[in-house]
């Protein structure tokens, strides 16, 4: 094993995309201010801020909060209970745990209040299970922010997140998912803040900051997750990782740096509100109410 | 040789036809690559190129998931 480029005691990690070795302690440090950094470079928050850190249970998640909490970020966590059985019990149980721990307050949604639990919806809604909790949880998330005076929605999206759905998005050519595609999304028509100040951070990085800061997380999968494209798209990338280490961070980087300025140049994208329940929306009705009526029309909810 | 290894909460037992493992041998058991997956023991990362001892229980990360 490889020295510490900080204190030459015994290296813990290696990062091959920085060509950096680091002991225990040096790692977390060297974590938690490349977090710091990418919050100032992307002017995403400061200390004044009341911040909510999307949480689910898992290590990106429960990571990007320790660090925010020890940087001494104003950061509580919000959780929704999705109901799917064990997965969903116990990563509740993690996210509990781990805010008594830190002493912050988590706020608890149960999915099975407000619409049904995905297990149910899947039973009626036959769209992928990933893209049904990405719609609940962004319209939850947002929603309940507001009304507890949050200004700032923090996620845990990591580099290999980030650079999986830019893959899709190019592959696709999907030039409105692409304007979005930015750490910061700024508030606007009823949207508050979301930021993602893992973005330069990798999946590994981020695994590795949970494990060598004793933070117990969920390692099991969501087990509507088995056959997701975008493991299959994080599997390619890390072959181009392999073979060239600091690929996905350039790929990525490089997107934000020389294109994303090209394409948020061009038409603007205009919001509306719901109908129905006043959020934020593209369409006349917006996701969520969409879904609820399709379960009403189907006598389920 | 047989390691006990814990991965995504379950135990497995890896059999190896060699009398010594090294940290990237279980790795590619499992077929996981090193830019997404490490193992550990006593809440130590461990170098790819550690052998593991027998009897010696041992946890796998696989970093990468879904949605």
């Amino acid at each position: 094993m490889k020295k510490c480029f900080k204190c030459k005691n015994k290296a813990s990690v290696f990062l091959p995309q920085h060509r950096l070795s680091l002991c225990k302690d040096h790692y977390i440090q060297w974590f938690e201010s490349r977090v710091e950094k990418t919050v100032k470079e992307f002017k995403m928050f400061t200390k004044q801020d009341s911040i909510l850190v999307s949480v689910s249970g898992g290590k990106d998640s429960l990571s990007l909060w320790n660090a925010l909490y020890k940087l001494g970020y104003n950061v509580d966590g919000f959780y929704i209970n999705l109901g799917i059985g064990e997965y969903s019990q116990r990563s509740k149980e993690l996210a509990t745990a781990f805010s008594e721990k830190i002493g912050r307050k988590l706020y608890i949604l149960e999915l099975s209040d407000e619409i049904l639990p995905i297990p149910e919806i899947r039973k009626v809604d036959f769209k992928p299970a990933c893209s049904v909790c990405g719609t609940v949880k962004r319209y939850y998330m947002n929603k309940k922010a507001k009304e507890l005076g949050y200004n700032i929605i923090t996620t845990g999206h990591n580099l290999d997140d980030e650079s999986a759905v830019l893959f899709s998005n190019t592959i696709n050519w999907n030039i409105d998912y692409l304007k979005r595609q930015y750490p910061v999304l700024n508030e606007e028509n009823g949207f508050i803040r979301k930021v993602k100040p893992l973005c330069k951070i990798s999946e590994k990085e981020s695994a590795m900051y949970a494990i060598l800061s004793n933070i117990d997380y969920i390692e099991e999968e969501c087990p509507f997750s088995e056959g997701a494209t975008s493991i299959d798209y994080k599997i390619y990338l890390s072959i181009l990782e392999e073979k060239s280490p600091g690929t996905k961070l350039r790929f990525y980087s490089e997107f934000l740096r020389n294109m994303y300025s090209i394409l948020k140049s061009s038409e603007k994208v205009e919001l509306g509100k719901c109908e129905i329940c006043g959020e934020p929306s593209l369409n006349k009705i917006c996701a969520v109410c969409n879904l609820k009526r399709k379960l009403k029309e189907k006598e389920v909810l | 040789m047989k390691i006990d290894v814990v991965y995504r909460g379950k135990k497995l037992i890896l059999e190896f036809d060699k009398e010594k493992v090294k940290v990237q041998d279980i790795l590619k058991h499992l077929n996981l690559s090193r830019y997404y997956a490490f193992v550990i023991k006593d809440g130590e990362i461990l170098d790819e190129n550690e052998y593991i001892k027998d009897g010696e229980v041992v946890r796998v990360v696989n970093a990468i998931s879904g949605g």
